[in-house]
Parts: structure tokens; sequence; C-alpha cells
């Protein structure tokens, strides 16, 4: 152990908040996935961007804890900003990802007819087998004619059988249903980082730890931002911040809409049972109860099936807790889709908060009252899935406030990728190991991350300083233990490397220490 | 260049179930033993358990885990058994084919003619038991809060709520107490105590820490840290009553609500797990489903005594010697049937009843003065009377084929307890 820790570079835990840029081309405000996408999609036009987050690290709220669907637009209303970036943006998404290096999976969604799936009430004053009839050979074809009205390309009516073929686990109370081939399945987190990484690659700051307290105005103009940690001169703000969008209008004097927190549950399983369904399967219900897509269970890109998610309007913005009758909720609303399926494999439930305005429609534009604050607000799902969109129409809006319209020729394409050891042949395990040792130094039993995997994402280009940063980057402790093994190993790293006592080590940022004080040092406070 | 290895056993894991296999199959005549750890040292979660209480019935005395452990390493140490530390085995295959990976060696791929399993347990967290709440720090379960204080010197929190009243989850209330930590309580869902009776009065009444049971833990409180839960009491299905929930302050929540057998390698090798014990079916030489491969320990049932580890060890390494040295066909296996008030028996088979075969089982429910009784059908082989039986403690019970009356071939065997006169 003690030759690894003189191999490794040893930093200054607050050397990974960067010094502050005096001034800035553009400001970001918000280091989710929107915004790292807004900022990537700058820096093909300029380097001078920068990113502030207030949290220790980018998707650190809403854009880690969702339901990691590239939605096709099927959910939203048509004729709304939402359905229209949503369409467009999922249909950029190949190109969108290219050259970042994060596993994006377009292998699309059933939506299933059941007996539950119409609850109108005036049903009942039709003979149920015409119901049924209706349900089977004319519903999907409604569905398919809706879809396409929203330009959703390749819908396909699913037989009963065929689904039940395909999907053997599924209940045989099945109707019908369709395939929607645009859907796909991507880890909203790695995505975000990748992202931002890129952007730094190509110039961009981000500045983590860094929150915004004002907006500074002059003659109706944005001169700058103001933070905790000093202020950028800038003319051009992005105020894409998530569930504080709305508080961020106001510190600039641009409001007009309010945020309402809502959030969403999801549970999430064993990858050992995920081959109980073989694809990303959501039910039909309508009329919907309150403002979901539904959701339905996904096969998450790293293995884990999510169950999910909830909609539940909240006073807080930073509620990201779970309650008995959402778990109650999931359950019992999924669970009837796969009737052998193993519920106490589950491994984690955790919830993110959505952000959407009064309109729930997504606020994308320049303000009218201040000249050079552009609002990327109201991103409640399926932002995830329109970011591209978001990020070009943004992007459009500061050109037309001034920033290059010519791409760079010095522009790289590509942000690299790591090896992953979990994914890796042996060969290419020992060709590592003989490079590196820390490459057969397995850290996580659960979901085989090495040392050299962890060392990596803490001296990222965006680096993880806490437990839940390297989890998000490696996978370390989101397997089936959750940490209890991985967990005094992956600090003890985190502490080397950061060049820390352990004590102080977080689990996610400032106030969420792993440990109150070495042993013995109670008892020293008793006397 | 990656290198192939070819011992007559490999052992994975070497914790008091791997050290005890390893050395048996060394002391039965094999003379290439390769032992199997991913951690740095040996002996698995001992060295963590720093209490007293391990070896009353191996050594017929009382010393720690540590204490335990220290015999078979050192014993291993003077043998010839190949020991491979921080070392990871990747995969398992039903052909006996391990992959496993170290700093050192890089990929290595062992091709033993016989497999031990013996990789142990983990412990049940919040999630499998779907408790509500946020996702602060401070929850932790009791075999991380054991291995941070008692190996790494780090204290999780100073005001602590229990959640489980296991073995580990009363031991770790008294180390926080020792610690100068406040342990507000430790809450059991059951209705009775789910660890040992002696942890109950050594552990607990001892140091005046409260037991509420019929209680569980409803909220977890604090968004960045735990700042508090909320318990309730719980009815007969375990449901919370939520009128009697109350919120107490803490920064700490440790739960000691289970463990499971890890099995992700057995699995791999397509070796038939028992759902009653989450555990590979096993015959009465520790054998699994798959020719070859053996297992023994926590990895086939969470067993409540390390001494009961270490003699299911000695047979699973005299098996695998048996079976590298001399070879081995099954014939059709004998069933092991758990009969009333019993949940499960290891081992589940018998392939050949040639010898005296202990019985490790536990019971459904507690019950008063019994007889536990083996019998080979219909015909009683063994029968033993015992003043109280619980669930968390394992009952053992001997039986062998001398007792049958005109040594017929039996088709199954059963296991029951039943009311004493």
């Amino acid at each position: 152990m003690q030759q690894m820790e003189q191999q490794s570079i040893k930093r200054k835990h607050d050397e990974f908040s960067l010094p502050l840029p005096a001034s800035a081309e553009v400001v970001v405000i918000g280091g989710g996935v929107v915004g790292c996408a807004i900022a990537r999609e700058l820096t093909r036009f300029t380097p001078d961007v920068v990113v502030l987050e207030k949290e220790n690290d980018v998707a650190d709220a809403a854009s880690k804890a969702n339901n990691a669907m590239v939605h096709s637009g099927m959910g939203e209303k048509k004729g709304t900003l939402k359905a229209h970036l949503n369409v467009r943006g999922n249909r950029m998404y190949d190109r969108f990802v290219e050259g970042l290096n994060v596993e994006f999976k377009r292998d699309g969604m059933f939506i299933v007819i059941t007996p539950r799936s119409l609850s109108f009430p005036w049903l009942r004053w039709i003979p149920a087998w015409l119901v049924r009839q209706w349900m089977r050979v004319c519903l999907p074809w409604v569905l398919v004619a809706y879809g396409r009205g929203k330009g959703i390309k390749g819908l396909k009516r699913v037989r009963r059988k065929k689904l039940l073929r395909l999907e053997p686990n599924l209940t045989p109370e099945v109707i019908s249903g369709i395939y929607d081939p645009n859907y796909g399945r991507i880890s909203p987190y790695k995505l975000t980082i990748a992202l931002a990484e890129h952007a730094v690659i190509n110039g961009a700051r981000v500045c983590l730890n860094t929150e915004v307290m004002g907006v500074r105005v002059e003659d109706g103009e944005v001169r700058g931002v103001i933070t905790d940690r000093g202020e950028i001169a800038t003319k051009r703000v992005v105020n894409a911040a998530g569930c504080f969008a709305d508080e961020v209008a106001r510190m600039a004097g641009a409001d007009g809409f309010r945020i309402h927190a809502r959030k969403g549950a999801t549970l999430l399983f064993d990858k050992e049972i995920s081959t109980v369904v073989n694809h990303t399967i959501s039910e039909l219900r309508v009329p919907l109860a309150g403002h979901s897509k539904g959701g339905g269970l996904m096969p998450t890109i790293d293995g884990p099936l999510q169950l999910g998610p909830t909609a539940i309007e909240v006073e807080d913005k930073y509620d990201t807790s779970v309650s008995r009758e959402e778990i109650d909720w999931i359950l019992d609303r999924f669970l009837y889709l796969i009737p052998t399926f193993p519920k106490s494999s589950v491994i984690c439930a955790f919830t993110g908060v959505r952000a959407p305005t009064e309109q729930e429609d997504f606020v994308i534009g320049v303000s009218d009252k201040v000249k050079g604050f552009v609002n990327a607000a109201g991103t409640q799902s399926p932002a995830l899935a329109s970011a591209p969109a978001i990020a070009e129409m943004v992007l459009g809006v500061l050109q037309g406030l001034g920033v290059s319209r010519t791409l760079r020729e010095d522009f790289d394409p590509v942000r690299p990728g790591k090896p992953v050891f979990s994914k890796l042949s042996d060969a290419e395990r020992q060709k590592l190991v003989e490079e590196d040792p820390r490459w057969g130094h397995v850290i996580c039993r659960c979901e085989y991350v090495t040392e050299a995997e962890i060392v990596n994402a803490i001296h990222g280009i965006i680096p993880a300083t806490t437990v839940d940063a390297v989890k998000r980057r490696t996978r370390a402790g989101m397997g089936r233990c959750q940490g209890g093994f991985c967990g005094p190993r992956v600090s003890a790293i985190l502490a080397r490397e950061l060049g820390i006592p352990v004590t102080q080590v977080t689990k996610d940022g400032e106030g969420s220490p792993l440990f109150c004080c070495e042993s013995k040092d109670l008892l020293k406070e008793v006397v | 260049m990656r290198q192939t290895r070819q011992p007559e056993v490999a052992v994975i894991g070497a914790g008091p179930a791997g050290l005890a296999a390893a050395l048996a199959a060394a002391q039965a005549g094999l003379g290439d033993v390769m032992l199997i750890e991913r951690d740095l040292e040996l002996g698995g979660i001992l060295p963590q358990c720093i209490h007293d209480g391990f070896g009353s019935i191996v050594f017929k005395e009382a010393l720690t885990g540590p204490e335990y452990a220290q015999y078979f390493i050192d014993m291993v140490g003077r043998s010839n058994i190949d020991v491979l530390l921080d070392t990871m085995v990747l995969d398992l295959t039903a052909e006996r084919k391990i992959t496993a990976i170290n700093s050192r060696d890089g990929v290595l791929e062992i091709e033993p003619k016989a497999v031990i399993l013996a990789m142990g347990c983990r412990e049940r967290t919040r999630h499998q038991i779907l408790i509500p709440g946020f996702r602060p720090a401070g929850v932790i379960t009791a075999g991380a809060a054991q291995r941070y204080m008692n190996i790494e010197g780090l204290i999780p929190g100073r005001s602590v709520v229990i959640l489980g009243s296991g073995d580990i989850g009363m031991i770790m209330a008294r180390r926080f107490t020792l610690e100068g930590a406040q342990v507000e309580g430790v809450y059991e869902a059951m209705d009775h105590p789910g660890g040992l009776t002696r942890n109950v009065v050594q552990c607990l009444q001892d140091y005046e820490i409260p037991l509420h049971l019929s209680h569980t833990v409803t909220f977890i409180h604090g968004r960045k840290r735990v700042e508090a839960v909320s318990v309730a009491e719980v009815d007969a299905d375990f449901e919370p009553k939520m009128e009697t929930e109350r919120r107490i302050p803490c920064d700490t929540l440790m739960l000691s609500v289970g463990l499971i057998p890890e099995n992700e390698l057995s699995r791999k090798a397509g070796i038939e797990i028992d759902p009653a014990t989450s555990g590979p079916v096993v015959d009465e030489r520790m054998e699994t489903s798959v020719p070859g491969i053996f297992a023994c320990g926590n990895v086939v049932n969470v067993y409540d005594l390390v001494d009961y580890v270490t003699q299911s060890a000695e047979v699973a390494g005299a098996g695998a010697a048996e079976y590298v040295l001399q070879g081995r066909k099954r014939e059709a296996p004998i069933r092991v049937v758990p009969g009333r008030n019993v949940k499960y028996v290891v081992p589940q088979i018998i392939s050949d009843f040639d010898r005296d075969i202990s019985f490790y089982f536990r019971v459904e429910h507690p019950e008063k003065a019994v007889v536990t009784r083996v019998s080979a059908d219909g015909e009683v082989l063994s029968q033993k009377k015992a003043k109280m039986v619980r669930p968390p403690e394992m009952v053992k019970a001997k039986a062998g084929p001398d007792a049958l009356k005109d040594g017929h071939k039996v088709s199954e065997i059963i296991v029951d307890v039943n009311a004493g006169e």
C-alpha cells in the first residue's frame, strides 16, 4: 500500500475548487444535464464559458436521480415546447453523445395495454367485451396515430402473443401494445459528467461549490454574476438552475415564472434479476393521475432494473426522501405487470426533484426584461431527452446576443473514455495490471471496481471528491451491498489521494461526514 | 503473461470457513491446497470481532475473534498451503475453472481438481428492508461500523439508534457505549430478540441499553447527515402502527437486520441454491449440486456460532480431499426434509449414508421442553431433549446409519421438533 501511496499524486483538497475567473463570455448557472449540455455546445464556438455549480459535483440533483430514459415524446402534450424539444432532442441523441464515450442504447420501449389502461368513468356504460375488443384491435392504432401526429416515427402495433413471447414474465392479462423504437437508455450522471468534462477539454471552466448570490444588472443589461466566492463579469447568463431557476431569475429581476418541486421516487433492483424483463416496459394509463409520464420497468444501461417514478408535489425543493406510500405505490403499480417479480431483490430507493413551472412547460429564451439573461428553466422530465435540443436552442439565442457563429477549428471532438474494469476482457485486464498494479486491486466486490478506476475518478477532469461522486463515476458502492464492504476502502483512498484525514471524507460534501471522530476521542469529551 | 495454476483444491475465501477447510484438506493428505482471499489478511470477519465468545465448542473456552482466527492462521502458516492474499475471484465455471486477479500476478487462471466455496455472507442494507426517508451519511450496517471502529479506529457517530437485535447489533451497541457514544436504544421488529440470549444480557442489560421489541424504524431524517429517525410499534404483520410513531434525534442509524450468504460465484457456476437458506444445496460431505465443488460456512447458511462454521468447513475439506484422492460417484440422493417446527436443515441431501452425520437446523418459532428427532422412513435414528429452542440459535443433531435396524436403503430423512414430556 505504501508503494501505491507514493505513486499517486497528492493534491490539496481545496485545489479542487477552481479559482473563480474574473470574467467570461457566457456564465451558465447550474451543472445539471441541461447546463452542461449548453456549456459543451457553446465550446464549439467559444472557449470562454464558465459553469457555476453550488454542489460539490455536477449532476448532483435531479440529473443524478431520474429514470435515465431518453423519451421519444409520446408522453408530452402536442403543441408544447416540451413536446417539440423532446422529439427533436431524441432524434439528435446519437450525434449528441458522439465522442463523449458514454454508453447510449436506443433499444426502444413497449407500451402495453392492460385491462386497467383505461379508467374513464363513462366506460362502465359500454359492454366490457366491446371495450376489450376495442382495446385489443383499435387502441394500439390510436396510439400509433397519436404519436405520428407529434412527429414520432417508427411506432408499431404489437400483438399480445408477440409481447408475451418477447417478455415471457409479463402478466397474461396484457391485451396488446405498441413498440416505440425511439426510446433510449443512458446513465444521466455519466452523461452530465462527460458533457462537463468535454466542455472543460475545450476551454470551459466548471466551478464547483460555487453558489450564485445575485446577478448584476445595469441599465437593463446583465453585467455580472455574484457568487459566494466572488464576482464574474459577463454580459450573458444562462439560467439552468433546475429547481432554483425561479430564484435565480428573481435575482436578475427577470422573474415571470415559478418553479414548484415535484419529487419522483424510484426503486432499483439487483442486476441479478435484470433478466425478468428484456425491454423497457411502460403501461398505458389514461387518464393519468398527476404529472408523470407514468414511468415503467426500466433496465438501466448499467444493469440494475428500475421501477418508478412517483410524482408527488412537495414544499421543499430539497425533499429527496422516499415515503412509505411511494414505495407501496411503486410496488403495487409495477409488480402487476410482472406477477413473478422478485421484489425482495431491491437494492436502493432514491428520489429526484423535478423542476416544473406552473404552466408545466419549458421556459427557454432570452428574458424580455433583462438583456443577456437567458432562461433554460422548467426543465423537468423529459429534460434528459430534450437536452440536445434545449442546448441547440439556447446556443441560437446566445449567438443572437453576440456569441460567435463560427465553429472553432481547435474544438476537440473527443472526451476520452477511461477503461472500465468490469467490461474488459481478461487479456485487457492483464495488460492494465502490468502497466499499473492498481488495476489488479478490486475494491468494490459487487460491481468489480478497481483501485485504479477510483484514483482516476478522484483525479478526473471534474474531480470526484466525495464517496458519492466516486460512486457515480465508477459504480463503487452502487451494487447489492451498497458500499458495506467497499465504503471503508473508498474512504481511505479518497483521504490518501486528496491528502486529507479520513475523518474529513464526506458522503456528499459539506455536512455529510462519514465519521464523527477517531477512536477514543469521545471518551476524552466525557472526562 | 497470464498464469495458469492447477492445485488439487482451491478454497475461495479465507475466513473461519476457508481456513479450516484448507487445513482439513491438507490434513486429509492433499499436498497442493490453494487458499484465495480478497482481503489483505487472513481471518475474514474475525479480526474485527474483538469481543469474546468464540470457540466454546471447538476449543472449549471463550476466545475473541482474533484469537480464534489466529489459531487457524498459525496452522496455515506452518502448513504448505499456498495463500493468495488481496486476490479477487472474478469467475467460477461448472468445470471448476476459476478466474482471479491481483496486483502482483495479474489475471490468474486456476484449474483445481476440487473447489471449496467459503465466501461467507454479507449484510442486509436499509434498502433491502425498504426503510423510507432520506439517504444521508450516518446510515451504516453493523459489520461496517465494527470494521471502522475496531480496525480503522474511526467512530461513525456519537448518538446511535440501532435497528435489529441480531448478535452483531447488540455487540455493537455495547461497543458504541464503551467508546463513549450514546446508544439511544435497540429496536427489533420481532417480539423476541434476534440474537443469542447471552448477548441480550451481556451487551444490553449490563449497559442499561433499552431494547424495544415489536418496533421498527419508519423514517430516516436528514438530507446530508442523519438528524433523527422515526420509530413506531409494529403489529403482528410487522406493519407499523403510525399512531405510535415518535421521532428520536440521533446522528447515526446502525442496522443489524440480517445476513445473506454471498453466492454470486455459486450462481455463476450454476450451483443449485436452496431458497430457504439462500445457500447451495449440499450433501453430507458439503458437496454442492456441481460435482467437485464443495461449500462450507456462512455461504451455505448463516450459522450462529463460528464453531459450527469450522465444523462444516472440516467436513468440506475432508470431502474435497476424498473427492480428489478417490474420486466420487454420487448415487440418487436421500432427501433431508424439515419436519414439524423446522425451517430448514443442512445438509439438504445425503449422497452416501455411510457415517454419522451432523444435521444443523433452525426452528420456525420458539418452543420450550422439546425433543428434536432425526428419523429415516419413519424409523427414529436419534433424538435429544432440549429445554428451549429459538429461531436465532441453530440446533445440531447427529445421526448415523448404524441406528438403522436392518440397514435398508433409506429414501427420506426427516428432522423435526416435537413437544417433550
